[in-house]
């Protein structure tokens, strides 16, 4: 986008210098050894107005009699219209000791750069008739990735989360060993490589131990699926072998006949 | 010195006056019965831990001229007793446990003690119309007395401090009491340690409890919550508790604390409490305990017979569990949330246990002591039943079988169990010598925790063997009619005289048993109940192919070994052959029994066909294994209906056999055990097959894994393929993809659960050739750690962690050092695997400090893996880190762990501070369950075997051991019980020998020290006069050395609790001493120092007692060896104490004098040099500046080195050599 930007500004300067070289012949003729910079710039502000409220005007009139291009006609009828005459235009066109203004060069046209082709281009198919332009490259239609595919790949997720996992864990416990006192295994002073985490009295005791914290569970989840989603009361008999309750249906053994009646009575829930 | 103490205390008046009632008053039994009691508690204080109380017992005299009543009451100060209001009566007190070897002071065996122990438990006996109470019936009171009168006895009382019965849980820290959860509680059945009673177990009485405590609280006591009243302040109020159904004393309980309440959605009369903070846990935890009450009364027919339940979950219990009264203090440790599977099992059980004792042990009681068994036998056997129903049937025959072999393992190492002494059996046998235990067993305030632990369980085995004879309906049956009979007399007012029916003895029981079945069980009660001991069979066979029969020879061998008995009787033998399993049962009457058995099948192992099963269940068996016989496997006594240890031997094949096919749990249970003889493939295909098997119980599953890991160490050589149990695990654990990457957690199948946890562990002992773990193995395991993903399980991991980290701990071998010995050990020198294992182990430990696990399981396992490292020589022994854990306010199992590593460190490396250190915790920890939980693991893992001489084996843990035992356990029998088993672990029933008998040691003495003594004593006296001058013109030195000389003199003047000291000995009495090293190094000065008296007199001679030349072992620090007492020592003692402060130091400079003559002898002790180290230098005067060079430098070169104890040792040895 700057690029642009600078692109339009070096073409207005390109004409503004050729104006600025105008209206500086113009001035030479008229006798002016030298002007100042601020005159010189009105000047060729003043002829830019100029130009523009003529092409403005011509435009308009071409437009008006229903063409895209102004012709000769359109720019006298708007130099009628500002009040200008034309006459002897023609004669101060022709006067002897006019300067020429060398045509500006010509900039290098930037070339386009030649259209990226993927691939190559398919043939049309014989459905399509054949005045229809060709087919664009491949690319252009058919579905490409975007990213990296994900590795899906078992064992390395598993690789890739336990070392994460790891990571994390270490981080945090070396950052804590660093900034709190630390149990030393040896007889050394410094306590580098394995420092423990000295461990602190809390009171009670029993808070944190009975109410851990080292895995989140969603309580009521889980007292929905040992309870209601698990349920083997209300399961047909021959199911409940198969339930994953623990394992005292496992062999149902024992020569005590008169015990396996209690066997059968499952345990309330599988969370026995 | 003992004596010597109580001289001054106000305790002497006390003692002459048992005497006296002795003689005046003979023991009549039932003198009078309670009626009625109110026990009201008002000033109950947190801040001082103490209650301010007032009891009034109704007492119904049984004869007009009842001048005496006696009460129980330890440890509470009684300020007034009144009867009937008005007239104020006098009281004497007398409590024998203050000093139970009163008689004899200087006795140090426990045969002793066993007699006084036992004298003093009678003594005081509700059960004997005694107690420690002794009230007299004023004469102008005289009136009031008559039989069958209502007398009401009113006593003020208050309690300080409770070392017993009573506890207050108040945490350190910032907070008003509420926020800290604050609680107190009553424990034990020793309602006599919190207010007067009759405390025993056959007097049960109404009861109306009434307790004021802060408006922020709430009470929980027996019985009916009749009102709650605020106080006219309104900032207390006072909970009204009514017991109407007559209950004994050591069934009330009381529980105070800011408690959270939760009525049971399923029934309403149970009531659970818990701390705050705890709701969640609680609801799920108590989820199923409506089951129980209704398993109960369905099983028994009976209704519940109380109006109400109350669970009270409170912190820092001794037990798991204690049912009184309609109410059950549980610990707090129970609690457990859904996600959490091992404790599960351990709670219900718990709490099924207790509602069971409602029904017996609270509601029906004992008549006596000899009755315990009763009272505890059927609540066992109740909840047994529950717990078969609800844990399944392999669950229940597994457990009994494990509480067989307990029982069995206790009685052959200590002796046979007589579960009701009270009467000798019909034969009149009595009790074997070999069978005689170190305690008496007769009353249960003296009886060692762990008999009464084992006694339970045999008592359940007992019960269980009643109902195969009778029937398990007719048994209930008779309980229920115990039960109704209980129910009507409650219903009665006391006059009926059928409050009877609420006791049960055995007499009665075997009379009930009669009535309902008709069957007598007299016989059954002599052989099992009152003779002790077991039997034990050993069977052999040999099948014999011409008659086709089995020659089957049952021997009982060891009846003459302790714990066993003869037996005779039937005995059910089981054979499994090819067509079938039968049962013969055969009358064994002799020690040696033959019996040939005709088998039902012909060999015929080539026809294939199903081989039926015990179970009706026919199934394919491969018997190319078997030789001609057609016998199976035998079983004897499969249904465990004897109390039995049993020796079978039988081919390795049959074992075999018996593992795949024989579907009773016991029976695979002994076959694994009797695998690990024979390792070879056909024993490692059936354990393996036996873990594959899907349809085997689990337990046998992991036993199995166990046994495998010890049959492929020995058949290493022969091992092929990768080590055992690996393809099991990655099979059933192995994830799809990739079988060496474990499946995401998922705890739902709960066997498997089981099996995950085990698996590792057992592979964790495999062993190579090289005798260490295999790489493959260590490496398998770090990937377990590695790849354990919790996210999508149903439940917590941390028990499984937690045995990861075991199975680490039990990979470490040895250490083969490739150091100097005795370089240090550093980081830098660890094996390769080790600090990989470490590395593991620092982690995890680490990041439990972050994320605490449940109960902080995987710290547990982790002080162990550090120990386990340690002693395998990977990581330098230092305690400090196991201190640390083990202070208060840590988490209990942490705690206990950190001790069981400390006591291990002591065995191994400890200095006599270090294990003074721990015994200062066994008497004076905050938690009581820490003191019976350190005393049972010094039990378990002595400090130094017996009668070895060891460095830590000195007289001052004799006496410190003694005299706990002897008085200051007064209030704790149960400590007090722990600590005669220690005792005895450590010293026999004898007089230990480091103490030697005070006369061969004054004899010795004569011989060899007169002289020497006559003349150091002169120079002595000479030296300290000049020193003494020295002092005087240095105030400031003086004082310093006066304040180490008080110490030894009024340091064993500290139990008393009145008398107020000096703030640093009070240190030494305060709990909680392993904070820090420095801290203990003070405080080990102390305590040594105190017993500096005794050493005075026995450093010499106890050298000499065990040889004339005897040199104690080079390099072993502080050997001081045996010392004793001397005749006239306490009086010498006590003549230095009068003489004031100038003869004190006369005594420490001999002290110190001898003390350089030990050096001379390689014999050192820490606590002199710390204390020499704390003398300024002395001016230069003649020898005495000598010596004193001498010492500075022992004491800066040992000082320097005590760093750790192998540095300590060998500069003990250079030390030694000047």
């Amino acid at each position: 986008m700057s690029e642009a930007a600078e692109k339009v500004e070096s073409a207005s300067d390109a004409r503004r210098r050729i104006l600025n070289i105008a209206v500086s012949t113009v001035l030479l003729e008229t006798g002016f050894d030298s002007a100042d910079k601020v005159a010189l710039e009105t000047l060729t502000e003043i002829l830019q107005c100029f130009f523009t409220e003529v092409g403005n005007a011509a435009k308009g009139y071409c437009e008006l009699s229903g063409r895209v291009e102004p012709v000769l006609g359109d720019v006298i009828m708007s130099f009628v219209n500002m009040g200008i005459s034309i006459q002897g235009l023609e004669q101060y066109a022709a006067r002897p000791n006019r300067h020429v203004i060398q045509p500006p060069q010509q900039a290098p046209a930037p070339r386009t750069p030649a259209m990226l082709s993927a691939g190559s281009k398919a043939k049309p198919a014989p459905h399509i008739p054949f005045h229809l332009p060709p087919l664009p490259d491949p690319h252009a239609y058919i579905r490409t990735p975007t990213h990296k595919q994900p590795v899906t790949e078992y064992e390395a997720i598993r690789e890739k989360a336990a070392s994460q996992k790891r990571d994390i864990e270490k981080a945090l416990t070396k950052f804590l060993a660093k900034t709190s006192e630390t149990h030393n295994l040896f007889n050394t002073d410094d306590n580098q490589v394995y420092p423990l985490i000295a461990c602190k009295p809390t009171f009670p005791a029993y808070l944190t131990c009975l109410l851990p914290t080292d895995q989140v569970f969603d309580f009521d989840e889980l007292e929905y699926h040992f309870q209601v989603a698990n349920r083997t009361e209300d399961m047909p008999p021959d199911k409940k072998d198969n339930s994953d309750n623990e394992g005292d249906n496992g062999n149902d053994d024992t020569a005590n006949s008169q015990t396996d009646t209690q066997d059968s009575q499952a345990p309330p829930s599988p969370k026995t | 010195m003992v004596m010597l103490l109580f001289i001054r205390t106000p305790r002497k008046e006390v003692f002459p006056c048992h005497y006296l009632i002795c003689d005046i008053f003979t023991y009549l039994l039932f003198i009078f019965f309670t009626a009625h009691q109110i026990l009201s508690l008002t000033g109950i204080s947190f801040e001082r831990k103490s209650i301010i109380g007032f009891v009034e017992l109704t007492i119904v005299p049984l004869k007009d001229n009842l001048r005496y009543v006696r009460l129980n009451s330890k440890q509470c100060r009684i300020y007034r007793v009144c009867l009937n209001d008005q007239y104020e009566a006098n009281f004497q007190y007398c409590d024998p446990f203050l000093d139970i070897c009163q008689a004899d002071p200087n006795t140090r065996s426990l045969e002793m003690f066993s007699q006084c122990h036992l004298s003093a438990a009678q003594r005081i006996d509700p059960d004997h119309n005694s107690g420690e109470l002794h009230i007299q019936v004023p004469e102008e009171a005289a009136h009031l007395v008559g039989e069958g009168r209502g007398l009401r006895i009113g006593i003020e009382f208050s309690l300080e401090s409770p070392q017993g019965g009573m506890h207050f849980v108040v945490p350190e820290g910032e907070g008003t009491l509420v926020e800290k959860s604050a609680h107190m509680f009553t424990y034990g059945k020793s309602a006599r340690l919190w207010f007067p009673c009759v405390d025993s177990f056959a007097e049960p009485c109404t009861w109306k409890l009434e307790f004021t405590v802060d408006e922020s609280l709430t009470a929980v006591s027996c019985g009916e919550l009749l009102d709650v009243v605020y106080t006219p302040d309104h900032r207390r109020k006072t909970f009204h508790y009514v017991v109407n159904t007559p209950a004994c004393a050591p069934n009330i309980a009381l529980a105070i604390g800011p408690f959270e309440t939760y009525v049971d959605p399923h029934m309403n009369e149970v009531t659970h409490y818990c701390l705050p903070n705890l709701m969640q846990i609680l609801k799920n935890t108590v989820r199923y305990v409506h089951e129980a009450f209704e398993f109960y009364e369905e099983t028994l027919s009976t209704r519940y017979p109380y109006p109400c339940y109350k669970q009270v979950f409170v912190d820092e219990t001794e037990d798991d569990s204690t049912a009184y009264t309609t109410m059950s203090i549980l610990s707090t440790h129970l609690l457990h949330s859904i996600a959490i599977i091992d404790q599960t099992y351990v709670s219900r059980k718990a709490m099924a246990q207790a509602v069971a004792e409602q029904f017996f042990g609270c509601f029906i009681t004992m008549q006596n002591w000899s009755d315990l068994w009763l009272a505890k036998g059927i609540p066992d056997y109740l909840c047994g039943l529950y717990s078969k129903k609800c844990f399944g049937n392999n669950e229940y025959r597994y457990w009994i079988h494990q509480e067989l072999q307990e029982v069995v393992g206790y009685e052959e190492q200590y002796g046979g169990m007589v579960l009701d002494p009270w009467q000798p059996p019909a034969s009149g046998a009595r009790v074997d010598p070999k069978d005689m235990f170190y305690f008496p067993v007769r009353n249960v305030h003296t009886m060692s925790p762990r008999y009464i632990e084992v006694m339970r369980k045999k008592s359940h085995l007992v019960l269980r063997m009643l109902e195969q004879r009778i029937g398990q309906e007719l048994l209930l049956q008779v309980f229920n009619k115990q039960l109704s009979l209980a129910t009507n007399a409650a219903n009665t007012k006391i006059g009926s005289g059928l409050w009877g029916h609420l006791l049960l003895s055995t007499n009665l029981f075997v009379k009930a048993i009669f009535t309902v079945t008709g069957k007598d069980m007299a016989v059954f009660v002599d052989q099992w109940v009152r003779t002790s001991g077991h039997a034990k069979f050993q069977l052999t066979s040999v099948f014999n192919r011409k008659r086709n029969t089995v020659e089957l020879e049952i021997r009982q061998d060891c009846v003459h070994e302790r714990g066993i008995r003869k037996y005779v009787g039937p005995l059910l033998v089981q054979l499994q052959e090819l067509d079938g399993t039968f049962k013969h049962t055969l009358q064994i009457e002799n020690t040696v029994v033959k019996a040939d058995i005709t088998c039902h099948s012909k060999s015929r192992r080539n026809k294939k066909k199903k081989i039926p099963l015990c179970t009706g269940e026919e199934v394919d068996m491969d018997l190319s294994a078997m030789d001609d016989s057609p016998v199976l496997w035998i079983r004897l006594d499969p249904e465990m209906s004897l109390l039995r240890g049993t020796v079978i031997s039988q081919p390795d094949y049959q074992w075999q056999y018996q593992l795949r096919h024989e579907r009773d749990v016991t029976a695979q249970s002994e076959a694994i055990d009797a695998l690990h003889n024979y390792p070879e493939p056909a024993t490692r295909k059936a354990l393996t097959d036996t873990i594959e098997n899907e349809q085997a119980f689990y337990k046998i599953r992991c036993r199995a894994a166990h046994c495998l890991t010890k049959v492929a160490n020995a058949m290493i050589s022969s091992w092929a393929g990768p080590p055992a149990m690996l393809t099991i695990f990655r099979k059933m654990f192995g994830s799809f993809a990739a079988p060496h990457i474990i499946k995401q957690n998922n705890f739902d199948n709960l066997q498997h659960y089981f099996l995950q946890k085990t698996i590792p562990v057992a592979m964790a002992g495999l062993r190579n050739i090289h005798g260490i773990c295999p790489p493959e193995v260590v490496r398998f395991l770090l990937d377990l750690f590695k790849y354990n993903d919790n996210s999508k399980n149903h439940f917590s991991d941390n028990y499984y962690k937690a045995s990861l980290v075991d199975a680490l701990a039990a990979t470490i071998t040895p250490v083969i050092s490739v150091l100097q010995p005795g370089a240090p050990i550093t980081a830098d020198s660890l094996s390769a695997d080790t600090k990989l294992v470490l590395e593991e182990i620092t982690r995890v430990l680490n990041l439990e400090k972050v994320l605490p696990c449940y109960k902080n399981t995987i710290t547990v396992s982790c002080l162990r893996a550090i120990r386990r490292l340690q002693q395998c020589g990977h990581l330098p022994s230092i305690p400090t880190i196991f201190r640390a854990y083990a202070q208060y306010g840590m988490y209990i199992d942490v705690r206990l762990a950190a001790f069981e590593c400390l006591v291990d460190f002591v065995r191994v490396d400890g200095k006599p501070e270090d294990l003074a250190s721990l015994l200062t915790a066994v008497e004076s920890d905050q938690d009581p369950g820490v003191r019976h939980g350190l005393a049972r693991l010094l039990i378990n893992n002595p400090p130094f075997e017996r009668a070895q001489r060891h460095r830590l084996d000195t007289e001052s843990v004799v006496h410190r051991l003694w005299n706990n035992i002897n008085s200051h356990l007064a209030n704790d029998a149960r400590l007090r019980c722990d600590l005669v088993d220690l005792y005895y672990t450590l010293y026999g029933l004898k007089r230990p020998i480091c103490v030697p008998l005070p006369e061969i040691q004054a004899m010795m003495k004569q011989m060899h020290n007169k002289e020497r003594e006559r003349l150091e004593r002169e120079r002595e006296l000479q030296k300290e006069k000049e020193r003494q001058k020295e002092l005087e013109s240095q105030p400031v030195i003086k004082q310093e050395i006066e304040d180490v000389k008080y110490e030894p003199e009024i340091g064993p003047l500290e139990e008393l609790p009145p008398v107020p000291l000096i703030p640093d000995l009070k240190d030494d009495n305060l709990p909680v001493p392993v904070s820090s090293i420095k801290e203990e190094e003070i405080k080990i000065d102390v305590t040594s120092v105190q017993d500096m008296p005794i050493r005075v007199y026995s450093d010499d001679s106890k050298r000499e007692f065990i040889s004339d030349n005897a040199a104690p072992l080079p390099g072993i620090p502080g050997t001081s060896g045996p010392i004793g007492f001397e005749p006239g020592m306490f009086r010498h003692d006590k003549e230095l104490d009068l003489s004031g402060p100038k003869a004190k130091k006369k005594k420490k400079e001999k002290k110190k004098h001898k003390h350089k003559h030990k050096h001379k002898h390689s014999s050192k002790d820490k606590s002199f040099k710390d204390k020499d180290r704390s003398l300024p230098p002395r001016p230069a005067s003649s020898t005495d500046h000598l010596k004193i060079k001498e010492e500075t430098r022992e004491t800066l070169s040992s000082f320097s080195s005590s760093q750790s104890p192998s540095e300590d040792m060998s500069t003990m040895q250079s030390n030694m050599s000047f």
